[in-house]
């Protein structure tokens, strides 16, 4: 080394730590983005919004079709039943509350593998190659660290679930405006749910619910397991066998509607069913818990994620 | 002034990391010196504002110690043993990536890590991966992101550990370079003697969670005149036996008439000479050795033998 090159001074004015949480977030960012799979993922997510996107063309034209060709159609069955079924489905894509809380169903499966793949990379890495050091050696505290990589995660989620569910929005809005203004607009159709901006609003808010719960929970999980293998297997026990057990033991031994709780997915939809507006007789599945059980649950558990990870991030030897 | 301590102490349970340590050093290149579970770790996380101390004030750089840890670590730069690397980027990005969390605009730190980068001759290496580096590449880039704020002051965590021969004379040179030419403070912390001996003109002898020794490096070794360089003429054997007999220890013999001794406390030099003439020997050369660093620190630490707990 060093023929040295001139050594220059550096004067210049620092910014507040807050400002770092967005650099962490951008190289976690980063370094998933980077990675095939998730694009992968990220495709199967799109299908399942293409599918919502031209759903409705697709439906309304099956139904005008079947008016005019009832005839040829009678051989595949009841053209009645069938007409209905179509109707039935129109209701779930036409951009109605009950179209949000289908979508995010559907597209929570496809995060949750998603994020239990990843959690390794954006923040399990950080513990198994000691960059936690790096960071935490700097001028900023462990919470502007945690909230680096919780805002990676947060960004990840939206990405899957609210930015296309604000492009639903957005074709129904640009479809009929009557729909982005009018909060009438399904009632006055003999529907039920609201419309325009408060659906909107619910639409961001059941969006934004899943992914700062599902962020704080993977910050701490991968935190915890740090390799993939071993966090697939803590997330299928948490989104998958607890949902089974929970189904068990509600439905199957009739036990107390609080034993959905342990059911982490259960409750993030009940909140969300709730935002879209559902009365609590609409919710499913049934018998379900009250609102602010489910609500005091997720906090509970977002609270011990969060002193785990206090914890955690406590324990790294930066200097050892 | 880089580091006042008064009185500071650390217990982990039961267990006396620091015990009323006591320092106050000007801006200069200060070796850390001990063995395993001396304390160093314990002294170096609370000057980096990571750990509060269990008694005792102090301030780094003006900077009160237990007030402002943010501050006082943005005024640091801190470069770590643990290689602390993030798998898949790039050099450039990852000294950039310091600077924004020193504080830095994007722009600013980019364009600084490509000025530290070159200045440390990783230019040529600043796209590469970092899983692709070398340990002296690595050592080089932790250095880079440590210095990439220009700070007043660093803080060295065995920066020369795993380097080759070559690679450790350069950093060392680097090192002490960027302490006599750009007024950088320096906090060395490491095992290797050498390391202190080439960079560092104070030491700090840490042993127990206590301060045996600190000061100038020179200082400290020249405090003892109980060594010579003695060279002789004449068969050398029953000077040698004497002088044994006497208390005197031969630490070094070379073979050739040259030999370096170490004399008890009540021994006057006119007693070579009565010695010599009785064995018929003739000294050719006298003269007062010091004593090198690694001999200080091993008799500092043989002075203090370890204490039982409690």
């Amino acid at each position: 080394m060093p023929t040295l090159l001139h050594y220059r001074r550096w004067q210049g004015t620092f910014h507040n730590a807050w400002w770092s949480v967005w650099p962490i977030t951008r190289v976690a960012l980063g370094s998933l983005l980077t990675r095939k799979l998730f694009w992968l993922l990220y495709g199967f997510g799109l299908l399942l919004f293409l599918m919502f996107f031209f759903g409705t063309f697709l439906l309304a034209w099956a139904e005008s079709q079947l008016a005019v060709t009832q005839q040829q159609l009678g051989r595949f069955g009841d053209p009645g039943r069938m007409i209905m079924g179509i109707r039935r489905a129109l209701n779930i894509l036409n951009g109605s509350r009950e179209t949000y809380q289908y979508f995010f169903s559907y597209q929570g499966g496809i995060v949750v593998v998603t994020l239990s793949l990843a959690g390794a990379l954006l923040v399990g890495n950080d513990f198994t190659y000691r960059s936690l050091g790096f960071y935490l050696a700097k001028p900023i505290s462990r919470w502007h660290y945690i909230a680096g990589k919780m805002l990676a995660v947060f960004l990840v989620v939206q990405m899957m679930t609210t930015l296309p569910a604000l492009g639903l929005y957005a074709q129904h809005a640009f479809d009929d405006w009557d729909y982005l203004w009018n909060v009438d607009y399904f009632i006055e159709r003999g529907h039920k749910g609201p419309a325009g901006i408060p659906l909107l609003a619910a639409v961001i808010a059941y969006g934004t619910l899943l992914s700062a719960f599902l962020s704080v929970l993977l910050a701490a999980t991968a935190s915890w397991m740090r390799r993939t293998m071993p966090l697939i297997l803590v997330w299928m026990s948490t989104f998958f066998f607890m949902r089974l057990l929970a189904n068990m033991l509600v439905d199957g031994l009739h036990y107390d509607a609080r034993w959905r709780l342990i059911d982490l997915w259960s409750n993030l939809t009940l909140i969300g069913q709730g935002l879209l507006g559902f009365a609590s007789d609409e919710i499913t599945p049934k018998p379900h818990p009250e609102f602010w059980e489910a609500a005091l649950m997720l906090t509970g558990v977002c609270t011990v994620c969060l002193i785990y990870l206090n914890r955690r991030t406590q324990a790294v030897e930066i200097v050892r | 002034m880089f580091i006042e301590l008064h009185n500071i102490s650390r217990t982990f349970g039961t267990t006396q990391a620091l015990i009323d340590v006591n320092l106050r050093l000007d801006i200069g290149r200060i070796g850390l010196l001990g063995p395993n579970g001396a304390g160093k770790s314990t002294l170096m996380k609370i000057l980096l504002g990571l750990l509060p101390p269990s008694a005792g004030s102090g301030r780094v750089l003006d900077h009160e110690l237990a007030d402002a840890p943010v501050a006082l670590r943005r005024a640091i730069g801190y470069m770590s043993e643990a290689d602390a690397l993030i798998p898949g980027m790039q050099g450039a990005d990852y000294v950039a990536l310091a600077g924004e969390l020193y504080g830095m605009s994007r722009k600013q730190a980019l364009r600084r890590a490509h000025e530290v980068l070159t200045y440390l001759d990783l230019g040529e290496a600043r796209y590469r991966k970092l899983e692709e580096y070398s340990t002296g590449m690595k050592q080089r880039l932790k250095l880079a992101q440590a210095l990439v704020h220009d700070p007043p002051a660093l803080l060295l965590d065995e920066p020369t550990s795993g380097m080759d021969p070559a690679g450790r004379e350069a950093m060392l040179d680097l090192l002490r370079r960027l302490g006599t030419e750009h007024q950088k403070a320096i906090l060395l912390s490491t095992h290797l003697l050498g390391d202190i001996d080439k960079v560092c003109d104070i030491v700090v002898i840490l042993h127990q969670g206590r301060i045996l020794c600190q000061g100038p490096v020179q200082q400290l070794c020249q405090s003892r005149h109980d060594r010579y360089h003695l060279q002789i003429q004449g068969e050398p054997n029953g000077f040698l036996d004497e002088l044994r007999l006497e208390g005197v220890k031969v630490l070094h013999d070379n073979g050739q008439g040259a030999y370096r001794v170490q004399v008890p406390a009540s021994w006057t030099t006119q007693a070579f000479f009565k010695l010599a003439q009785m064995h018929h020997v003739v000294i050719r050369g006298l003269q007062a050795d010091n004593e090198d660093l690694e001999e200080l620190f091993h008799r500092v630490i043989a002075e203090n033998p370890p204490q039982a707990p409690g």
